[in-house]
């Protein structure tokens, strides 16, 4: 009777391996296909998204920028990487800060009477409206160029206050875990995507305290979405941040 | 991120626990052995309706049984389909109660069916070896592949009593991997279901037309002179 079957033992049991096989190698393959592509695919996103979406506003900067040159340049960017641990711990600073920022600029009277005009013109009602009540004191010529420093000062001002908002609404999030030290300090590499979601926040510091570190990612994608300034061209100050972070407030 | 890198397929069953692993090791036994009766089956059924349909037109087209029972006896018997042997075993029982003086037409009708009777069984039982597996797999792996399951769970959830703060990152790898014999359990069983039921079906089908033939041989032989 068995003798019968016999031609087909091999020919089934081979079938049965393969299907086996099939199987295995589709949840394998599987897997791995959804673990993949989290990264490389958002980079070619947004490589092309500010191109298109915001020609005219950089255009803009390189105008603005050597105009204000001397002044401005350590007002921005020496503020964006010590700013943000004061920030983070007293968000009162920032306005002090601020209001230095503001002095100085009446200053920059004397140079450039063409150019700034057509820049000023592309800005936003709030910046030319706080533009406007500086310039009414001083004479005409001199308003434009103040204008375009106050424009300046103003982005960096809008900057500093989503830098704030960011941090508070992570820091809200956090869970704080038992036993954390109080000089414990965390710095993290945020990348954004448009819209203000999180595509990845790295540890570039670990704090010394793995719990902490974990509380403070998760606080990080769950404050999903992060406030973000309506500006399109501004989101490119903020496709990168370096928060840090520290257990006392 | 890490989370999911950590969910490959290799490291869910590789990390399992031992119970688990046990499982499906079981689960990946007896999802073998089904299919390989599933092909096996599968090849020797539709054997056996290629034969049957064969001999039945010999059977009806060439009226000379003893042509047809020399034919039967000079194949090796492994060649031969079921219908085949019951007709030669019916043939040979008929030939030989005939040569037997003494013994009327009724009782040779009644020894010859006896015989086709006890062929009939026999090949059937052939026939329908190793079903009984592919209905037992199927109604019992999916609960071997649920008790694993189950087991991953509770493993999962008392590793997590340790931690001091429960997040997704924690269960999800142990849940995913006690489901994983979940699967198993479903892929050994769904196809032995079917397969059973499809070939119950078609042993069904072949036993009607075993029975068919032999009462219409029956009465064949009863008109021969």
């Amino acid at each position: 009777m068995s003798a019968i079957d016999e031609p087909y033992k091999l020919s089934a049991g081979l079938l049965a391996a393969a299907v086996h096989g099939v199987f295995f190698a589709l949840l394998y393959f599987g897997f791995n296909w959804q673990t993949l592509p989290a990264t490389p695919m958002s980079v070619d996103l947004w490589q092309s998204l500010p191109g298109g979406a915001a020609p005219t506003p950089i255009i803009e900067q390189p105008v603005v920028e050597p105009v204000i040159e001397p002044k401005i340049e350590p007002k921005v960017e020496p503020k964006v990487e010590p700013k943000v641990e004061p920030k983070v711990v007293e968000p009162p600073k920032p306005e002090i800060a601020l209001s230095d920022k503001s002095r100085p600029k009446p200053k920059p009277v004397e140079t450039k009477p063409e150019k700034p005009v057509a820049t000023a013109s592309v800005t936003n009602g709030v910046v030319n409206g706080a533009a406007k009540a500086v310039a009414n004191v001083s004479t005409e010529n001199s308003s434009m160029a103040r204008e375009a420093a106050e424009k300046a000062a103003a982005t960096g001002r809008m900057l500093d206050e989503y830098r704030a908002k960011i941090s508070a609404k992570i820091h809200r999030n956090i869970v704080m875990p038992p036993e954390v030290a109080d000089d414990a300090r965390a710095e993290f590499l945020v990348t954004l995507l448009p819209g203000g979601s999180v595509l990845s926040a790295r540890l570039t510091r670990s704090s010394g305290n793995a719990a902490y570190d974990n509380a403070v990612e998760r606080a990080i994608l769950k404050s999903q979405p992060l406030p973000l300034p309506a500006e399109v061209a501004l989101f490119n100050k903020f496709r990168e941040l370096a928060l840090v972070f520290k257990p006392v407030e | 991120m890490e989370v999911t890198q950590d969910l490959s397929f290799i490291h869910l069953i590789v990390n399992a626990s031992l119970l688990v692993q046990l499982v499906m090791g079981l689960l990946l036994l007896v999802s073998m052995t089904s299919w390989w009766y599933i092909f096996l089956k599968m090849f020797s059924i539709r054997r056996e309706i290629r034969l049957t349909s064969e001999f039945e037109e010999s059977f009806w087209h060439n009226q000379n049984l003893t042509e047809l029972y020399k034919h039967a006896n000079n194949t090796a018997p492994r060649e031969l389909g079921a219908l085949e042997r019951i007709f030669a075993a019916g043939f040979v029982e008929f030939i030989k109660l005939r040569k037997l003086h003494g013994v009327d037409a009724a009782a040779v009708m009644e020894g010859t069916r006896r015989a086709m009777r006890a062929t009939y069984q026999r090949e059937m039982d052939r026939l329908e070896a190793h079903l009984a597996f592919l209905a037992s797999v199927g109604s019992v792996s999916p609960y071997i592949g649920l008790f694993g399951t189950v087991w991953g769970i509770m493993n999962a959830f008392r590793g997590l009593a340790n931690v001091g703060q429960a997040t997704l990152a924690h269960v999800a790898p142990g849940i995913a991997e006690a489901l994983v014999a979940t699967a198993m359990g479903l892929f050994a069983a769904i196809p032995a279901v079917l397969a059973y039921n499809r070939y119950a079906h078609e042993i069904n089908r072949l036993s009607t037309r075993f029975e068919s033939f032999t009462e219409e041989y029956s009465n064949v032989l009863q008109r021969q002179p």
